[in-house]
């Protein structure tokens, strides 16, 4: 980070009232969504900020390929990888999930750098795996370690979450993972839930790294052109977005989704040239799939909280 | 060193960021806190806060520290409370908790069946909704609750689950009251009254989901802290409730719904005692509860989940 940036992030304003009135608000559609939720805004270029619960450790769950997706160009840039180099994803032995080269049937050959788009816009399994594999787990822990992220740690590949939600639930499908969520202790036992056993987080420090995105500091400037383009092509419109129903208002973000946890982190951008970070993470008291109030809560929360940060 | 006092001023510091305002909450003047938090980084050998002109932030060890504090602080207060226990003389208690809408039979029933098991000890019997008593459970508050399901049941010991099909309660004289079971989506076009969210928001939420699943949307849900209120709003046709099975009362008239798509679902929950003695106590309550809610609330043992039926979508998929 530069000594300019430095100096910006240092100017917060006295947090009054105004500040705790919206902490409440914001927990108050959390609890009427049937969620409880963590949350961190801040405005990109001052530094301004708004925050429920902001350095819990959460779950990272598919936002952990955010912070590979910044490894993946920093070693783009010291010539570490060719992005542009083709790779062969065999049809046999492919990380689950429902969308990308994970719900397809045969040999698809791609480049690098047309994987990070699939694991970003449709957060594809399979090209996430592969694309992990290539930079490595220690590189990606090491570049967060580096942009001052230090509860920021990717422990597990798509194929081991998958192994270990199936093989902690005792269930063949992942269906049935959500099936038997029910059932008492079944949650409590699955290491993929519980942010000190698998791959985390705090909305702080996700905030902190899209405001490095956004700020051309997470690597060259044209690794970060090129992360924001993916972020903006995202094609979820269910959480983040959902709370910016407006034309001119830029959201990309990337989701993450374990059974009962739904995330998502982003940037918002107004045509005035305001831009505000913001990482929501969730956790459902209902053990059911399809919650859309659960999903919109993280529109709301973003909104009520940039919306605070809007004004002067 | 105070190793305690040292910690409740970091917790207060942490949490406001601020330490003017930490020390007007600890009602202590700014540089003796600012000492305390010195003394307490020279023991502990790290920095907690980084400080500047403009603000104070937690140092990485800090966030580190912070959660350890907070816990040890909980605990200290509970050596405070078992203390007081003692001194009293309530450790021969057991603290429980029971939906308040349990039913006034029910609750003799549990109270005269703890007397006849464990006449030695005495049962502090509350009435509490199951947040509040899953709240009540984590501080310490009390020993044993009655839940209602879904809820947040991490660190708790759980019973078995019991199941409690709900039926619809009519006016006497509605027209659905003449046939002997009712379709939930027959229900339509109906306000609904049930008891309030916040009682049990994980069960209200996972009611009212099943209540659209199967056609019947209520177009208002009026919230009845008290069953009594409840049925004034049913007799005057204002809405209809969804409860189990119950007597048909003087302009009333309980009905099954077809398919039973509703039902509670209970067990008594608790915090894993240390002391035998007051684990046994709490095994006790825990048996006599449920035996009581089978035998007197017509509650049943649901073996497994029910078996749902989940197709994951895109969006709701794995690792979306």
């Amino acid at each position: 980070m530069s000594e300019a940036n430095r100096g910006a992030w240092g100017v917060v304003p006295p947090q009054g009232n105004g500040m705790s009135d919206i902490t409440e608000r914001i927990e108050g559609e959390f609890k009427a969504a049937g969620v409880t939720g963590w949350l961190h805004a801040v405005d990109v270029d001052t530094g301004r900020e708004v925050s429920v619960g902001a350095d819990g450790p959460v779950v990272l769950a598919s936002v952990f390929k955010v912070p590979l997706l910044v490894a993946f160009h920093r070693q783009a840039a010291s010539g570490r990888l060719d992005p542009s180099e083709q790779v062969v994803l065999r049809a046999e032995d492919r990380t689950a999930g429902p969308t990308g080269v994970s719900g397809m049937l045969d040999d698809v050959r791609m480049s690098l750098r047309d994987l990070t788009f699939l694991m970003i816009t449709v957060s594809d399994n399979a090209a996430a795996d592969l694309v992990l594999d290539r930079v490595g787990r220690d590189a990606v822990n090491a570049t967060s370690a580096a942009l001052d992220l230090p509860n920021t740690v990717v422990e597990d590949s798509g194929r081991e979450l998958h192994e270990s939600l199936l093989a902690d639930a005792g269930a063949a499908t992942f269906g049935e993972v959500w099936a038997r969520l029910d059932e008492p202790g079944v949650r409590e036992r699955l290491r993929v839930l519980d942010p000190l056993r698998t791959s985390r987080s705090t909305p702080r420090e996700m905030t902190r790294l899209l405001s490095l995105i956004w700020r051309d500091e997470a690597a060259p400037a044209e690794g970060c052109a090129a992360m924001r383009r993916l972020f903006g092509l995202q094609v979820w419109p269910h959480r983040l977005s959902s709370g910016f129903p407006y034309d001119d208002v830029l959201v990309s973000g990337k989701t993450g989704t374990l059974p009962t946890l739904r995330n998502e982190v982003g940037v918002v951008e107004y045509p005035d040239g305001g831009r505000y970070a913001v990482a929501v993470f969730t956790r459902s008291l209902l053990p059911i799939a399809v919650l859309p109030q659960a999903d919109a809560v993280i529109g709301t929360a973003a909104r009520l909280a940039v919306e605070t940060l809007r004004v002067p | 060193m105070n190793v305690v006092g040292h910690l409740r001023c970091f917790v207060m510091v942490a949490e406001e960021l601020h330490f003017g305002r930490a020390a007007e909450r600890l009602g202590m003047a700014q540089p003796p806190l600012s000492q305390r938090i010195k003394r307490l980084e020279r023991e502990l050998g790290v920095r907690l806060f980084d400080r500047s002109s403009r603000k104070v932030e937690l140092t990485a060890p800090g966030r580190l520290l912070l959660d350890e504090a907070r816990d040890i602080l909980t605990r200290v207060d509970r050596v405070y409370s078992v203390a007081e226990r003692a001194r009293l003389g309530e450790s021969r208690a057991v603290r429980a908790g029971v939906p308040s809408d349990l039913g006034g039979p029910i609750v003799a029933a549990l109270i005269a069946a703890f007397r006849a098991r464990r006449p030695d000890l005495r049962l502090d019997l509350r009435e509490a909704g199951t947040a509040e008593q899953v709240r009540a459970l984590a501080e310490g508050a009390l020993d044993a609750a009655v839940v209602r399901h879904p809820c947040d049941a991490r660190d708790l010991e759980l019973g078995p689950m019991l199941g409690r099909p709900l039926g619809v309660l009519l006016p006497a004289g509605s027209g659905l009251a003449a046939s002997p079971e009712v379709h939930l989506a027959d229900l339509a076009g109906r306000d609904l009254v049930l008891p309030p969210r916040a009682e049990a928001p994980g069960a209200h939420d996972e009611l009212l989901a099943a209540c659209r699943r199967h056609g019947y949307a209520p177009g208002a849900v009026h919230e009845a802290r008290h069953p009594g209120f409840a049925l004034g709003l049913v007799l005057a046709g204002t809405a209809v409730a969804l409860v189990p099975r119950a007597d048909d009362t003087a302009g009333t008239a309980w009905r099954p719904l077809v398919g039973e798509p509703l039902a509670w679902r209970t067990s008594c929950a608790w915090r894993r005692a240390r002391d035998p003695e007051h684990a046994r106590a709490i095994a006790d309550f825990t048996a006599v509860a449920t035996a009581v809610l089978r035998r007197e609330a017509g509650m049943t043992p649901l073996d497994a989940a029910p078996a749902r039926r989940i197709v994951p979508r895109p969006s709701s998929g794995f690792l979306a």
